[in-house]
Parts: C-alpha cells; structure tokens; sequence
C-alpha cells in the first residue's frame, strides 16, 4: 500500500463547499433529547439532524458525551441499568426508544464500529457471516457473496481473500477494523455509527479507515466519533461540536472549522482546550 | 499553562540523591522475596512429588515376582533305614520332619539337617504303611494308612523351652484320636489309598483296599471331663457304588465332597453329604490327551483342588453351581510354567498359592486367584521327590532323587496382586462365575481375598456421576445466568454466597445426607422425583406468567432482579411436591414407594443411595464449579458482546454464539475441576453411601469409592501386607485421576488464558 497522503477526491471538496443542511435528507433527528446517568446528566437539550448519506463527525473534549450520544442512536445504551433518556431521537421520522421498535432490528439497521478493533474469536468468513446468519441466513452461496461483496466494500477483500478460514485474530489491528467494519456492512445496514474507529491504529490503518469512510458514504450515512479534529475535517460533510453534554455548534465541516459561529468552538478547534 | 512572571524562586526542585542505601535494601528485598516465593513453588512440586514417589514405593512390591535364596543343602540326616514319605516343617521354620517308610518321624534342625528327635509311630504295632497323607496342615495333622486295615492318625507340635536361657524347641507326638490306630473293620488287608475328612462333627475316612473302596463315617463324641479326649463312634460304613481304580483321593474338610482321581487324569466326583447313601455325581477329565496325572491336592480351605500332570500343568478345579443348582467340578485355571514333568505339588498354609516341583529340580511358584506364575527357579541338579513348605511360606525343604536336601528361603510377600486379579473378573472360589469383586478381610483363615479395584472404581465414577448430574447443570447454568444476566448487585450477593458454600466441611454434609436427608428421601421418594418435575414446569409457568404482566408491574422489579422471584416459586413448589408426597404414595404406590420399587419394579433400595451422593456431593461440588465457571464467562471481553449486540443480536444470541464459546473451555474446566474433585471426595460418601462395593449403576443402589475404601479399611489392615499396599494402589489411583482431571483442566485454563491476551 502506498503510503501517499489521502487522495480526498476534487469532487467531494468541491461538493462540500455547496453542502446546506436545508437540501438534505433527513436520516436521524434529535429533538431536546437529554440522558442521565443515575442522577447524572450527560446530554442535555439536543437538536440535531443528521443527513442522509453524509458524514457526520462528533467532536469535542473527553466527556462531553459525544460517545454517548452515538450509542443512543442504536440504544446501546439499553445495556446500561442506570441511564434514562428524555426528549426524542427519531430515525426516518420514527421515535427509535418506542416501544414499537424493535431494537434488534433497530440495531441490524444502525450498525455500529467501536473504538477498538473486536473480532469474535471465530474465522474471517464467519465473522462476516455471524449478522446474517442472525438474520436467518444459511445458504452458502448467499453468505459467500455477501461476505465477498462486505469485505470488499470495507477494502479488505484482496488481503484476506486467501485466508478467509483463518482465524480473525491473526489479521493485524488496522485489518481488523476494517473486518469489523465489512462484518457491520454485510448486513446492509443504513447507517453506520463508528466510535474513534481509528484512535488505536496506526498511521497507515488510520488512512485505509479514512479512505474507506469516505466510500461508504456513497450507501450509507456515516456518524463518527473522532477525537481527531484533522481527521473529522478531513473525512466529515457535517460537524457537530459538543462541549459539557450540549450541542454548541452544528454545521457543515467547511463552515464550521474555517468560520465557526460559537467562541466555544472556536477555541476547541484552536487549541485553547481539549 | 500560561507562566506567571514576577516570581524570583527557581521552580525547579533540587536535584535528587540517589540513595544507595535505600537501592540496597530494596534489592534485598527483591532478592529475598523472590527466593522465597521461588523456594514455596519448588517445595509444592516436590511434595507433589514426593508424595508420588512414596505411594508408588509402597505399592511397587505388590508386583515384584517371588525369589528364592539358598540356605543350605546337605545329605539325609540320620542315615535313612528308609525312603522318606513326607515332609512338613513347623511355624518359624526352624524344625522340619521327616516320615520315613519304617514308621519313624525324623525331626531336624531344618537349616544344618542336625537331628533333634525321632519317635517310631509303629512301635508295638504289627503293622507296616501303606499309605499316607497330610491329614490338616494347619493343624499339623498327618495320617497312616497301614496294611491292617487301619488307620493311624498323629499329630507333630512343639514347645518352646527357656533352659538356661537357651531357646530350644521340643517336638512332640501326639495322637488326637488316640494312640490306637482306627480300626476300619474290613479286616487284615492293606489301605492302598486313603482320604479323610475331619471338622467337629465327626470324621470321614475313604478307604480303598484290594477289596474295593469303602465310605466310613464317625461322630465325635467329646468327654464331659477332658475336652480333648474325642472319642469315634461309627456311624456307617458303605462300599461305594462306583469306582474307577483310584490312584488319589481328596475329601473335602467339611465332609460334604469327594474327589477320586484315577491313574488317567478323571477325578469322579461324589456327594457324600449323606455318608450311608454316597452319590456318583460325575466324572471329570481336565488332562490333555496324553497327559498323566502326578499330583493331586487341595489348595487351602479345601475347596479348590490342584491335578498336576506330566507336561508340567497344574489344573485347578471347583464346584460350581449351575442355574438349576447342581454342582459340577469345573476346570478355573490352568498354571504352565514348569517345564518338566511335575514331581509334587504343595499348597501353602495361609494363602492360595502352591509350589510344585518337577523332575528338573525345578520349583515353580503360583497363585491361583491371581492367575500368577511368580518363579521357577532350578534348585538342584536332579529330580526332586519331596518338598516342604513353612506354614509362612518363607522357607522351603526338598529332597532329590540322590537324597540330598535343599534349604531356600522363599521371598514371596504379595502373590495375590496381579494386573487382572486387581482390574480383571476374578473366578473366585464357590463363585458361579467370574466377578468383580472387593472383599478384603473375613473372619476366617482359608479365605480367598478379592482384591478387585474395579468395583470401586466404578463406585467413585458413580458417585461422581449421580453428584455431576446434579451439579453439572445447576452449576454451570447458574454461572452463565450470574455472570451474564444478572444484575450487578445481586451478582455480588449472589456469587460470594455460592463460594462460601465450598468452606462448609464435607464431613457436616455427610452426616446430613447420611442421617437426615437419606431417611427424608426413603420416606418421601415421591415427593423427591416430583419436585423434578414440578420446579422445572413451576418455573417455567412463572416465567410465562411473568411476560404476560403489565408492563407497569414489570418495571416494578429492577432489571437483573427478575430471577430472585422465583426464589418463593421454587419453595412453594418443593413444599407442595413433599406435601402431596404421602397422597401420592397411598393412591399409586400402595402406601409405600419404596416396597413397590422392590417389589413390584424388582429394583434393590439402599436408603444410602445414589440420589442421596447425587444431592449431598453434587452440593459439595458446585461451587468449585459454579466459581471457576462465573469467572470464565464473565470475563469474555464485553467488547465482544457490544460486538454482537450491535449486529443486532438478541442477549441470548450473542450469549450462545460469542459469549459461551468463548467460555466454553473455562466452562469445561470449571467441569474437570469439579469432577477431579467429586472423584477424590471422601467423607460425603463415606458417610451416605453404606459402602457396598456393588458394580450396579441403579440409582437406587450404593456404592463404595476409591476413597471411602482408603478411608475405611486402611487403618485396620496390617501395615505392609497385601491388604495395605493395594490400599495404597487405590490411593494411587485415586491419585492419578485426581491428577489427570486437574491437569486436563489447567491445560484448558491456560490455552483459554493464551486465548484471551490476543483478544
């Protein structure tokens, strides 16, 4: 792989420039939407939309609930005795804490990629295949294209065609992730939220991350998390800044990091703290 | 941050000393500590170890063969007037005696051949012999058969006399059934052959003269003044109706069998439980065509006999009873092993094993029940004719064909055990047929041990199975519901709770089980294989009833805490089970379950059975289990779960297909630990098994295990006898697979540890 510097095509840095959030398509939306912790509140008052097809980055200090908002989006949160939500976070219009959802489904539509790399102890293949069998899927040949189709839309088909029986904890950490990846895009997802999917690769895993977020916008909508602001401004359409469990600042990443609107967001981006 | 201006004082800290003092305490330290948990690593190892090494050292001599030792030889003592008859030795081995043809007993220092004393049986007697036999070598009892017509029975004792300070032994003659030979009454003619049964009751005598063969029966009639004045009274005398010219003849002690063997290998055999009416039951040829019979004895206890031949065969035989009760002398076990023709045969005193000797100056020693040829040693350069054996088997006297006499001592400490007579059916003396069979000790003399570890064996196996079987699913289920669903406060109750169940001493369960919960069951047996029932269906019918509910009751309950309300549903329905139990019994089991098992299924009931092993070890064991298994699903990565859970996975399918099969080899190690350790429990089945070495896997039965067996018989048994080294084989083994289930259980502790730094 070459170790040349992101090829961010003409195309998507010209396209940013015209990006208005009114034109887009409305994939999730958040309306006064808070959390607790206990008696604790991590998010408080959001109003958000997240555009269909786009990249949205989260950024902000540690703590100021950016991985926690993510969570929400599938309810992982679900998992978490203590945390009860307020307000709405709704996905194509639909409430996803009602109780009408169903949160597997939920989840199958809203994949999710953690910080660090976690393969299960099994092969490359059945990695790929775990979410479709869950869905009920066990034809071989159905699961062998999309396994194919999943790792190659993640980038990883070349280097793991060959050894798609081995085990997946042998693949290296950046491999792995993007494993991780392909295994949450096998199930056609129509979003995928990624929590710092690159913070704990190296450089190079970090450019094959980024190129690959960069592609998968083009079927899906991407919510990051990133600590990294380079990297937010680097692979994100939209930004939204998040400081203390508020929203301070939302836009498109362009505007946002050149012009920000807020002097809060201005001095996270400076430098001033974080 | 910003730097403030204005302060003059340096801020940067005087540089540190470097205290080399403090460096050479701490390296002490270092060093000591880790010597010292070096040292306590080797030291567990070693004792391991050494306590290895010790009980193989103790067992090891069970299968070391036999040896023999020259002590001396040298000519006949006191110039032979004429051939020798036989020869016996007494207690310490230190005396023998020699009978010779003219009727005199030579008795003779047994290791210099120096004579001691010598006593003429005939006499005053007109009389010569004609033939002769040991009558009882325990009690040192031989007998004469004389060309009169009678019978001369004697006895060889001695005492032990202090004179000045000197140890010397006087033997003595004696004559229990008086110095007068017993007259069979059939006349002046000579007793070819003679066999003679002898218990309390009375004494039988075969008799085969040129007239035929004769049954004589006496009864003891003991004086009221002296009790060892015996006086004969005959009781009958028969010809019997058919017989083959015998060659030898045994009757059996207890006056109830005889064997004629005639001069081609048949032994006829006859019931003579009624002496006046002998029946002919049957003829029995061991021998291989062309074989000859040499010898014929009893093993001790009279029940076995020995047919040697001249291919060098030793032939055992005994009675064995058929399905319609009928006794048939069936061939047991054949001993090859000494290579010439067999010359004598002589069975030992207080073990089932026998020497033969052949006509290559060889002796050969066996062991029936262990099926074991343990030595064959050549003891002199020709035939030998004559062999003695010392009541303890330590020392041997034989005479060649030149009349030179040999003195060995025998090591031969553990004949009994052998590869099959310890893990093999054993055909055992008066057993229908072969068995496994622990019986170490009785009351008797004669009696056959059964040294089979197989039945206990199969008794600690079942025992651990009954115990697993219960403990197996509670514990591991428990585990995975612990660590996996429940919520995290219960979870710290609940886990603990469970492990400070491992601090109760065994010996507290085993007295519960044994005397409180074995009798609750016997009486409430219904109740008990109901509750099997009921509380499944109980707390499925709970769970049910629980998702129907309202959501607003639901969430009542905190999440994680739903499992604790079937604590009460759980008790209801034990009680109701136990409640309807004695309903129960009446309407379908005619008031007692525990009859009907015996009687109508034809189940045997031990009221100290498998269910009570199963409960009280099964208790015993799972929270060895439930612990090493709650840790191992508990510490799959939780990354993995949010993994699975993110792919749209319910809980139960990421439990089943990430969670568990990444715990799995916890799982099972937890498993091996559990079962290594219901394999070596001991005061639990000591107490509530009643120790019945069966091999019967019904539940409703006992058993023995292993180390109950250890616990039970190894302080009565006599240290370093057979008894006592195959106590310590048990413990051996009992050993091993306590070692080899916690070894298989590490290994899959460490490869899941391996496992789990990648991930």
């Amino acid at each position: 792989m070459t170790m040349a510097a992101p090829q961010i095509s003409q195309d998507v840095l010209l396209n940013r420039a015209s990006l208005e959030l009114e034109k887009e398509q409305t994939c999730f939306e958040c309306r006064d939407f808070g959390l607790y912790y206990g008696n604790n509140q991590a998010l408080r008052g959001i109003d958000m939309v997240i555009p269909e097809r786009r990249v949205t980055a989260f950024i902000g200090p540690s703590g100021c609930g950016k991985s926690t908002l993510l969570r929400c989006m599938n309810r992982m949160n679900d998992l978490i005795d203590t945390v009860r939500l307020e307000g709405e976070m709704l996905l194509h219009g639909k409430d996803i804490n009602s109780k009408s959802i169903n949160v597997t489904e939920l989840r199958r539509q809203v994949g999710m990629v953690f910080q660090k790399p976690n393969p299960f102890p099994k092969t490359v293949y059945e990695n790929v295949a775990y979410g479709l069998r869950l869905q009920g899927v066990n034809k071989k040949r159905v699961l062998d294209e999309h396994v194919e189709w999943a790792l190659k839309g993640a980038a990883l088909w070349d280097e793991v065609k060959d050894r798609l029986q081995d085990n997946a904890l042998g693949l290296s950490g950046g491999q792995q992730q993007r494993l991780v990846i392909a295994r949450a895009i096998a199930i056609e997802p129509q979003v995928i939220l990624l929590d710092e999917p690159a913070s704990a690769l190296d450089p190079i895993s970090t450019l094959k991350i980024e190129e690959l977020i960069i592609q998968l916008k083009q079927d899906y909508t991407v919510v990051i998390v990133t600590h990294n602001m380079q990297q937010a401004a680097r692979v994100s359409d939209y930004t939204a800044f998040l400081y203390l469990g508020e929203l301070i600042e939302f836009g498109a990443t362009d505007q946002l990091f050149t012009n920000p609107a807020q002097k809060q967001t201005e001095d996270y981006i400076t430098g001033r703290y974080g | 941050m910003s730097q403030e201006t204005g302060s003059t004082k340096s801020l940067i800290p005087e540089p540190l000393e470097f205290n080399t003092q403090l460096w050479k305490r701490r390296s002490i330290r270092d060093f000591l500590a880790r010597n010292f948990v070096g040292a306590g690593g080797i030291a567990v190892i070693g004792s391991i170890i050494l306590i290895f090494v010790f009980l193989f050292a103790v067992v090891f001599p069970l299968f070391k063969g036999a040896a023999l030792y020259p002590v001396s030889s040298y000519s006949l003592p006191d110039a032979a007037v004429g051939d020798s008859l036989l020869y016996s030795t007494e207690e310490q081995a230190e005396v023998s005696m020699r009978l010779d043809s003219s009727g005199v007993v030579h008795f003779f220092y047994t290791d210099t051949g120096t004579l001691v004393q010598k006593f003429d049986l005939l006499a005053g007697l007109n009389a010569k012999i004609s033939s002769w036999k040991h009558v009882d070598t325990e009690r040192n009892i031989l007998a004469l058969g004389l060309d009169t017509g009678q019978i001369l029975i004697f006895r060889h004792s001695y005492t032990l006399r202090y004179a000045d300070d000197r140890r010397t032994i006087i033997p003595r003659i004696s004559y229990p059934y008086g110095e007068e030979p017993i007259d069979l009454g059939i006349g002046r003619q000579a007793v070819d052959h003679f066999a003679i049964g002898d218990n309390e009751d009375g004494l039988t005598i075969f008799a085969y003269t040129r007239e035929g063969p004769r049954l004589v029966d006496y009864a003891k009639v003991f004086s009221f003044l002296d009790e060892d004045e015996i006086v004969l009274e005959l009781a009958s005398q028969v010809s019997l109706p058919y017989v083959d010219r015998p060659m030898n003849a045994l009757l059996s002690p207890e006056r109830q069998w005889l064997y004629l063997l005639n001069d081609e290998g048949v032994i006829s055999l006859y019931d003579i439980r009624s002496a006046e009416t002998p029946v002919h039951i049957e003829d029995v040829q061991p021998l291989d065509a062309g074989s000859r019979p040499t010898a014929f004895e009893f093993l001790i206890g009279g029940i076995s006999v020995l047919l040697a031949d001249d291919q060098g065969d030793v032939h055992q035989l005994f009675l064995v009873r058929d399905e319609d009760g009928n006794q048939h002398l069936t061939e047991i076990r054949r001993f090859s092993g000494a290579t010439a023709k067999i010359s004598g045969l002589v069975a030992e005193q207080l073990r089932k094993g026998f020497l033969v000797t052949d006509d290559a100056g060889q002796v050969s020693v066996f062991h029936t029940t262990a099926s074991r040829h343990l030595l064959t040693e050549k003891i002199a350069d020709h035939a030998l004719l004559h062999l003695s054996i010392a009541p303890r088997s330590d020392k041997i006297v034989a005479e060649d064909s030149t009349g030179q006499l040999h003195v060995w001592k025998l090591d031969n400490e553990h004949p009994e055990a052998s590869f099959s007579s310890i893990w093999g059916k054993v055909w055992y003396e008066s057993y229908p047929e072969p068995d496994y069979v622990w019986q170490s000790s009785s009351a008797s003399s004669d009696f056959e041990p059964k040294f089979s570890l197989t039945p206990l064996t199969f008794g600690t196996f079942k025992a651990a199975f009954y115990a697993m079987l219960l403990a197996m699913p509670l514990a591991i289920f428990g585990a995975i519901f612990t660590a996996y669903f429940m919520a995290p406060k219960m979870r710290g109750i609940v886990k603990p709770t469970i492990e400070i169940m491992e601090a109760l001493p065994t010996v507290i369960l085993g007295f519960l089980a044994g005397l409180w919960l074995a009798p609750f069951v016997e009486s409430h047996l219904p109740g008990i294989f109901v509750c099997l029932l009921v509380i499944p269906a109980g707390m499925f019918v709970a769970s049910l009833a629980w998702w129907i509910l309202p959501d607003r009751i639901k969430l009542l309950v905190p999440e994680g805490w739903q499992a604790a309300l079937l604590i009460p549903v759980v008790i209801l329905c034990t009680w109701m089970a136990l409640a309807f139990s004695p309903w129960m019994e009446n309407v379908f089991f005619g008031g007692n379950m525990r009859i009907w098992i015996t009687d109508t299924l034809g189940i045997g009931y031990d009221q100290r059975n498998s269910i009570i092993i199963g409960i009280a070890m099964g208790f015993a064991v799972i929270p060895t289990i439930f612990s090493i298994a709650e840790d191992a699903v508990f510490s799959v990565p939780k990354h993995l779960t949010s993994g699975s859970l993110a792919l749209g996975a319910t809980p139960w399918q990421s439990l089943v297909h990430v969670v568990l099969p990444s715990a799995s080899p916890g799982i099972f190690s937890a498993t091996m630990i559990g079962l290594g350790r219901a394999v070596g429990e001991t005061m639990i089945v000591l107490m509530a098994t009643g120790n019945t070495p069966v091999m019967d896997f019904s539940i409703f039965e006992g058993m023995r295990t292993l180390s109950a067996n250890v616990a039970v018989e190894l302080p009565e048994s006599e240290v370093n006898s057979t008894h006592f080294r195959i106590l310590f084989l048990a413990a051996l083994v009992l050993f091993v697979f306590t070692f080899f289930f916690n070894t298989i259980a590490e290994i899959v502790r460490q490869r899941l540890r391996e496992k789990y730094s990648t991930l």
